[in-house]
């Protein structure tokens, strides 16, 4: 196709001017709202400031204080990424094997899907309040373990069992979204591998790892990033369920940054946010370099 | 790269400058009568308070047609984080209650207006001193100026089943030896697995309870100056032993836990408790069907009687843009009629004396067995303490907390936990 | 044979699980008919007895709960349509067109993923004072009228349709517009099914920026009144469940609705492929 060179120009402008414009909403909207108010928070962060008085610039103090002599705030950290190792471990297995599942032919197959999306339709406080009522010492959870003969705990008031307790809720509630991702993905290979792996003689678990597992690895990968960069950010479930106890076992690092609120601590509370961004930028950039460009 | 830093750098600039507005008061304006104000008021009373609360706000309306009254109505946690949030803006509401022990460190920020100038020192043409009791006024009251008007307090005496009491030809215990005694007579074990489970003494591990026990064997949080925490004296390990034991050694009380308060009073598993007169409201609500059974006494001691003092109180923030209309509506909650009438729909005690010795409160309340029990709380107000009033003290609380549960947990000794939150605690007021 | 036993424990694990998906929900159910007392009666009531639906009423009556059901609804329903449209046009042109600084300003939208929204609190806090919207509907509906979250996904999405197809367009001399609202917008819709439903879903269940921001009555959201039920020291678990239950049954009927073709939506456009 031939076409005029000042049309290909003309072409070219219109093109880029066009593209600007496709973008002027969604990047002044962030700008005003989540661009500013992070600049004001990260420059925040330099000062102690307790949101009344005028706030007094102290420079790198707050994240000296943090990261070396801060005890909670490390506490909250080991617990957080444990969340994130157990959280992780587990929701996306669960999806993948739901997914699956559901992925032979059943009968009933939107019914269960269903089920599974369910609890990732639902609010997170609504779920977690639900659950506290269910891990109460004369709540279902024990009353289920008491029939099977196993342990029983006030495990949401148990520090050695709150953490746990808020991990299995939110896998509960989570890998639904997995599964739905997983199965439609699963959808999307072509048969043809699957029938060239049977014809070579390869059995179920090879044509697993052969042809399902490779084939899914963008959706893993995008899977995993986004739910490790999320699950670290985790807040809303461990506030309604422990407000973070007991002994601060259950804590977040979100849900320390919101402690300092309370505190009126608001230079120290911005700190802890600048910090956990630097790990998950950090988290992203090895990512990217190990893993091929960020897709 | 060199935009973003640009970027960076203005955006640095605006965020600075824009947050280092001074806290300069507004200075009083003199409206013209047909102008209308419009003062914002934020209650955490919640749905208790209607529908008393916006008849009174008419009536205030109806006396001040220059004054409208925008009402929000919170429960108390979003009331906490709402005003964390509002105190540090330009436009937080104009009057507002809070929970007295969110006084010290919002006071101590500036965050309150000082009600003196204001008022004259008087409230409805009575002087403070003469309004309130001389402990009300200590409390209002933070480095010499008066911050907030009390518009209930908070103090705790024991809650007992006095059905049980009857059936078991029970005494109510004045010392925690008697306690003890009575705890283990009243306990139950009805699962079998050798553990009292039921009519047992509920509490919480936290500093409202915790305190109630260090101040009653003549402990104290800080020491007069306010400057070195000392509840890690032997007084204080002895009475925080006394506290985890009552669990762990003498099964006669245990952690109710968050929310249980209710449910666990309904299905007896909690037959002593102690707690404030705004208990009285909520058992009511909550348990109709034990109306009768439940009596209020002064807590047992060891040393000395001994509580927290809180409460509710008024205050008129510092940024707030119409303090003179915020003043009336303050004066006007503060009238007798609508100081009892916190009584009548909360069971919290009024923070006015006027209202306090007003036979109207007290009266025969037949849920209680018909005893008269405003009178009881008031005794305990007497040698009640409020919490310390510093800055730090919503973060010492939380460390306090922390160590009361370690220690019942068993996680660390008695005397561990408390040194441990001393230090904390120390290293916190040292900055 | 093999074959039977296998079917049947595919359908046993796909049984059970489900049913420990539901129980949840079965117990917020009923706890919402129970009588308080029984709350955590032991052993634990399966069936409300007796049951009772005064929660509900209490629940409807001391709370303006159909003014809070139509906020959250018009907040979502606003919150949805603006993100779908401002997401599919910038997805697409971050994935399809060509223009300087496009890698790297997408780059800068994703890093504001990586911080917590908490800390956005006081300064968004205070830009709505400064533009006068506290306790309005714009505070709730224009700070997320975009969504860094969304974009992705539609750029995602669009990235799968074949360039040849709007080159084609793009010769034939339509505008670049035209190329967007005829040829990708058409395209898109399973992912634009998608996008909607998430951003629906996180607007519907918000809680902590419409706790902050609103505060009458009137302009509450459903979870924010919900809140409303607890009291000091005692959770009225009941109510909280009525009202729980009253606030996810929108989103279950959404879904049920909307579930085939979102379901279609994720997996039509693999198919097509």
């Amino acid at each position: 196709m031939e076409i005029s060179t000042g049309r290909r120009i003309g072409l070219a402008i219109r093109k880029y001017y066009m593209a600007y414009l496709f973008i002027l909403g969604p990047v002044v909207l962030t700008m005003v709202f989540l661009f500013i108010p992070m600049i004001s928070s990260f420059a925040f962060s330099l000062t102690e400031w307790s949101g009344i008085q005028p706030p007094k610039f102290i420079g790198l103090a707050n994240y000296q204080r943090l990261i070396f002599h801060d005890r909670k705030f490390i506490k909250s950290f080991i617990n957080t990424t444990i969340f994130v190792i157990l959280g992780q471990g587990s929701g996306p297995v669960f999806g993948l094997l739901s997914a699956l599942a559901l992925n032979q032919r059943v009968r009933f197959r939107a019914a269960f899907r269903t089920a599974y999306f369910l609890p990732v339709m639902t609010s997170l406080v609504v779920v977690a309040t639900i659950w506290k009522m269910l891990y109460n010492e004369n709540g279902l959870v024990n009353f289920l373990l008491k029939m099977v003969g196993l342990p029983t705990t006030r495990w949401l008031m148990n520090p050695s069992t709150a953490l746990l307790s808020i991990i299995v809720t939110s896998v509960w509630q989570g890998f639904g979204f997995e599964t739905v991702i997983f199965l439609a993905a699963l959808q999307a290979i072509p048969k043809e591998l699957y029938e060239a792996a049977m014809i070579d003689g390869a059995n179920a678990w090879n044509r697993f790892r052969h042809v399902t597992l490779p084939s899914l690895r963008p959706v893993i990968v995008m899977i995993y990033i986004i739910g490790i960069i999320g699950t670290y950010q985790v807040f809303d479930q461990i506030y309604v369920m422990t407000g973070g106890g007991p002994l601060n076992n259950s804590q977040s690092i979100v849900g320390y940054l919101y402690d300092n609120f309370h505190y009126m601590k608001f230079g120290y509370a911005s700190a802890v946010a600048y910090i956990l961004f630097a790990i998950l930028a950090l988290f992203s950039y090895l990512q990217m370099r190990f893993l091929g460009r960020e897709e | 790269m060199k935009k973003l830093l640009v970027l960076l750098g203005v955006g640095l600039v605006v965020a600075l400058v824009a947050c280092a507005a001074p806290a300069t008061p507004v200075p009083p304006t003199a409206t013209p009568p047909t102008e209308v104000t419009t003062i914002t008021f934020w209650d955490y009373y919640g749905l208790a308070a209607t529908p008393f609360t916006p008849e009174m706000i008419a009536a205030f309306e109806k006396e001040n047609p220059s004054i409208k009254v925008k009402y929000e109505s919170l429960d108390w946690d979003a009331m906490f984080e709402k005003l964390s949030v509002a105190l540090t803006t330009g436009t937080p509401p104009d009057v507002a209650t809070v929970d007295m022990t969110w006084v010290p460190t919002w006071a101590s920020l500036g965050g309150f207006t000082d009600l003196g100038p204001l008022s004259g020192g008087k409230v409805n043409g009575a002087p403070f001193n003469e309004a309130f009791t001389a402990g009300a006024l200590e409390a209002m009251t933070y480095e010499g100026k008066v911050v907030t008007l009390i518009e209930d307090f908070d103090v705790y005496c024991l809650y007992y089943r006095s059905d049980l009491f009857e059936e078991k030809g029970l005494e109510v215990p004045t010392t925690w030896d008697e306690l003890v005694e009575v705890g283990q007579e009243l306990a139950e074990d009805t699962d079998g697995d050798g553990a009292p489970d039921k009519y047992l003494y509920g509490y919480w591990p936290d500093a409202f309870r915790w305190s109630q026990f260090l101040y009653e064997n003549g402990g104290s949080i800080l020491n007069p100056e306010n400057t070195e925490a000392i509840f890690n004296s032997p007084e204080g390990v002895e009475a925080t032993q006394f506290f985890v034991d009552m669990v762990n050694e003498y099964h006669i009380a245990f952690d109710i836990g968050e929310e249980e308060a209710i449910p666990g009073i309904k299905d007896g598993r909690i037959a002593m408790f102690s707690d404030g007169p705004y208990m009285m409201g909520v058992i009511k609500d909550g348990a109709p069907e034990l109306e009768g059974k439940w009596k209020v006494a002064p807590h047992p001691y060891s040393k000395q009687p001994g509580s927290y003092l809180g409460g509710t109180g008024l205050v008129i923030p510092v940024r707030a843009a119409n303090k003179e209309a915020a003043w009336k509506f303050i004066e006007f909650a503060m009238r007798l009629e609508n100081a009892i009438g916190v009584y009548k729909y909360s069971g919290a005690a009024p923070g006015l004396k006027a209202a306090l010795e007003s036979p109207e409160v007290s009266v025969r309340d037949p849920y209680f067995g018909d005893q008269v029990t405003l009178p009881v709380f008031l005794e305990a107000t007497e040698t009640a303490r409020h919490f310390p009033y510093v800055r730090q003290w919503n973060e010492m609380y939380d460390i306090i907390g922390e160590g009361v549960t370690a220690a019942l947990l068993e996680e660390k000794t008695v005397q561990q936990a408390l040194d441990d939150a001393v230090a904390e605690i120390n290293a916190l007021l040292a900055e | 044979m093999m074959k039977l036993v296998g079917r049947t424990g595919l359908y046993l694990a796909l049984i059970a699980s489900s049913i420990a998906m539901l129980v949840p929900f079965y117990w917020m159910l009923t706890t919402s008919f129970k009588l308080e007392g029984d709350v955590f009666a032991y052993p634990p009531e399966w069936i409300p007895q007796p049951a009772t639906i005064l929660h509900y009423v209490e629940v409807w009556t001391s709370l303006p709960f159909a003014r809070f059901l139509f906020n959250s609804l018009f907040v979502a329903a606003m919150v949805t349509l603006s993100n779908v449209f401002f997401c599919t046009l910038a997805g697409y042109a971050f994935g399809k067109l060509k223009f300087p600084g496009r890698d790297k300003i997408f780059f800068l939208l994703l890093l504001t993923l990586m911080v917590p929204f908490q800390v956005n609190l006081i300064p968004l806090y205070k830009l709505m004072d400064l533009f006068k919207w506290l306790d309005t509907y714009w505070a709730l509906i224009v700070p997320s009228a975009t969504s860094v979250f969304g974009i992705y996904l539609m750029r995602q999405y669009i990235l799968s349709i074949p360039d040849e197809i709007l080159d084609s367009a793009r010769v034939d001399g339509c505008s670049e517009f035209g190329i967007f609202w005829r040829v990708v917008a058409p395209l898109s819709l399973p992912g634009v099914a998608t996008l909607a439903i998430f951003t629906f879903m996180g607007s519907w269940t918000a809680f902590l920026w419409p706790m902050i921001v609103t505060g009458s009555m009137n302009m509450r959201t459903l979870p924010v009144g919900i809140a409303l039920l607890q009291e000091y020291h005692t959770t009225n678990w009941t109510q909280i469940m009525a009202g729980s239950t009253i606030a996810a049954l929108p989103m279950i009927i959404v879904f049920l609705f909307m579930q085939r073709q979102f379901i279609e939506g994720l997996t039509a456009g693999a198919v097509k492929r």
